[in-house]
């Protein structure tokens, strides 16, 4: 999910601050390297954290409006568990990511199913992110290339993929907000140039020390109509109860 | 009187000329029955077949389901409908569906299967499903003591997934509110065999399918069964205007596809039939021609003793008349066993052949009174007139000329 680069954003936030200044300080760095920099530094913070987090889930289309409740567990980029809690009919739906493969576990009919390849770019649970969104570990930085405009109170970084990289997208615009630093939005660009979905951020809330926003929303640009919001309700880094053992197809069998 | 007996005797008079001449008319007339009834024949067997088979005559969908069926396109709370659809007297029965695809497990196999929830009651009296049930028998609604509704599946799904009755089938899909829908059935009857269209299709209760999809009441589909088959247009369209909200087709517009290659080739048949017709105009034109222009002579000599041209141009006409209807009442005599054998086992296609999604595997006539009454109609028609200017011909001619004719 959109989690993880939040968590990024988060820690940008919170690191990014002292490298900044470390950067200014030093004077030689151009802006685009001072993005690299800070993204990389960033990333390399993040290996190794863990988090527990138990949010709610709005998805809204012309037709319904659904709310779900869930909690999510990760270790790193690559290994990620998320199990429903209500509505009760989908009570127990889990889904587990370990490196570049998902599985989601129904409860009702007790069988583990492996998103094919094929399905990477559908919906998850019916929200407005893919599981590609869940499964991606792409390395920002190396992957696409930085630009950095700076606003009296904003950084605009632009995302473009390499020539020599698969991506995704087109272009990603990344607006994050200088004091406090918090991200503000991610647009992202197909390789058309059209806008295709616009990501927001908003109600910052300091959670263990970092001021974090708490409440995401997701909006397909080619689906009137349709949004999928998340909204924080607890965030923990490195819970203790937080093993390996979480992350196994086991567990995601076990009953909940 | 005595016109008509004159008639009547010049007819048997030559009884070789008139022998020739009504095998001629008859076997036109044999030859346009037969192409009649072929052309909408085929046809309206196919027709019969589908609209029975689970398409009707007439469907009601929410907005542009049937062209883009999307799974929240339903039709909410579907029993005041129902309750109308009941009470009409022009509407034998009705049914109420809805669809999803979705996939089909089994515990170690899958495969892609169409789910239709069916009201099984209704369905029963409208479609041709209850009779498809190739093994085990047709579902009820009840869930069983472990809480598990029953399914009918396709024989293809079955064979795919290696299941039989009794067995478990987990189905997944999408619910209408973007849920993971998921849930086990039990195999409770197989439809059809592997090669039939339903091969793919698992049949649900209508709530078993409602709840599985989380669409609560609501239905994708009504279909519905004519008293009058030949009505689906103004039916449908009497009750669209009943039903501003929702969108009503008759089967020509559901079976687009057939509908158009049938039309097609309907407008292709009116060619062949144009010169079936064209071809028994000219064999009639012929031996109506000859068998007067044979006779100069004779009506030379009845001018020349004081017939009057009018009486002479009458008795030919009439003459004609006659010999046709006599041709026409053989030709009939010929073509109805022909077309009854022909309307009830037809032709087998080695092949059967698909027409817009339709299969077809013989080409049958069809027996009504069009079929008898149009080709009648017409070889008389054709008599008349040729029979009329050639009667006047004569009648005008100078006897003298005429009898010097050999």
């Amino acid at each position: 999910m959109k989690f993880r680069i939040y968590r990024c954003i988060a820690l940008f936030a919170h690191r990014g601050l002292l490298i900044l200044n470390v950067a200014l300080l030093s004077g030689i760095v151009s802006a685009d390297d001072r993005a690299i920099e800070i993204i990389d530094a960033m990333e390399e913070l993040y290996r190794g954290e863990s988090s527990f987090a138990r949010m709610t889930m709005i998805v809204e289309t012309p037709q319904y409006q659904r709310t779900m409740e869930m909690e999510s567990s990760s270790i790193g980029t690559d290994k990620a568990f998320i199990r429903i809690l209500s509505p009760r009919k989908d009570r127990g739906i889990a889904t587990l990511k370990l490196d570049m493969e998902m599985w989601n576990y129904l409860p009702k009919i007790n069988k583990v199913i492996k998103v094919p390849p094929s399905m990477m770019m559908g919906s998850w649970m019916g929200s407005d992110f893919t599981n590609d969104d869940l499964v991606k570990q792409t390395t920002l930085t190396e992957e696409y290339a930085l630009t950095m405009e700076e606003t009296d109170d904003q950084y605009h970084i632009n995302l473009v993929p390499k020539t020599e990289t698969v991506t995704v997208w087109g272009k990603i615009d990344y607006v994050v907000n200088k004091d406090p630093l918090i991200p503000l939005s991610q647009n992202f660009y197909d390789d058309n140039g059209r806008l295709i979905r616009k990501m927001e951020f908003s109600e910052p809330q300091e959670i263990s020390g970092l001021l974090i926003p708490t409440r995401m929303e997701m909006i397909p640009m080619n689906k009137e109509g349709n949004k999928t919001v998340i909204i924080y309700d607890e965030l923990q880094f490195d819970p203790p109860d937080i093993d390996e053992s979480i992350f196994t197809l086991r567990n995601l069998r076990s009953r909940f | 009187m005595l016109l008509f007996k004159l008639a009547f005797r010049n007819i048997f008079r030559q009884r070789r000329r008139s022998l020739l001449t009504a095998m001629s008319l008859t076997g036109g007339y044999v030859l346009s029955v037969f192409s009649f009834s072929m052309s909408a024949g085929s046809y309206n067997n196919a027709i019969a077949f589908f609209t029975q088979d689970h398409t009707g005559h007439i469907q009601i969908h929410k907005e542009d389901y049937l062209q883009r069926p999307k799974i929240h396109k339903y039709i909410e709370a579907p029993e005041d409908l129902s309750a109308m659809l009941d009470a009409n007297e022009r509407i034998a029965s009705h049914t109420l569906r809805v669809f999803s695809p979705s996939i089909a497990y089994s515990d170690t196999d899958n495969t892609p299967a169409q789910v239709i929830g069916v009201d099984l009651d209704r369905e029963r009296t409208t479609s041709t499903l209850a009779a498809k049930v190739s093994e085990g028998s047709y579902i009820n609604s009840e869930v069983d003591g472990e809480g598990y509704y029953s399914a009918m599946i396709g024989a293809g799904i079955a064979n795919n997934l290696d299941i039989g009755l009794g067995d478990e089938l987990i189905l997944i899909s999408q619910g209408a509110d973007g849920s993971i829908a998921n849930d086990i059935y039990m195999v409770g009857a197989i439809v059809g065999d592997r090669t039939s269209s339903d091969r793919s299709t698992v049949f649900l209760p209508l709530a078993a399918a409602q709840e599985f999809l989380s669409m609560y009441g609501a239905v994708h589909e009504v279909s519905i069964l004519l008293n009058d088959d030949g009505r689906a247009r103004e039916e449908a369209e009497a009750l669209q205007n009943l039903l501003p909200d929702l969108s009503v087709d008759p089967w020509q517009v559901v079976e687009a596809t057939f509908y158009q290659s049938m039309q097609t080739d309907k407008r292709g048949n009116a060619v062949f039939m144009g010169i079936i017709i064209f071809i028994v105009f000219v064999g009639v034109m012929n031996t109506v021609l000859m068998s007067v222009l044979e006779r100069t002579r004779e009506f030379g000599v009845l001018k020349a003793i004081g017939s009057r041209p009018a009486k002479l141009a009458a008795m030919i006409t009439l003459e004609t008349i006659l010999l046709a209807l006599i041709s026409v009442l053989l030709g009939l005599l010929i073509s109805i066993p022909l077309i009854l054998w022909f309307t009830y086992s037809g032709f087998a296609l080695p092949e059967p052949m698909d027409v817009g999604g339709v299969l077809m595997s013989h080409i049958t006539g069809e027996l009504s009174p069009f079929v008898f009454g149009a080709p009648l109609l017409l070889i008389l028609g054709f008599a008349i007139i040729i029979s009329i200017p050639a009667g006047v011909r004569a009648a005008l001619n100078s006897p003298t000329e005429a009898m010097r004719s050999h």
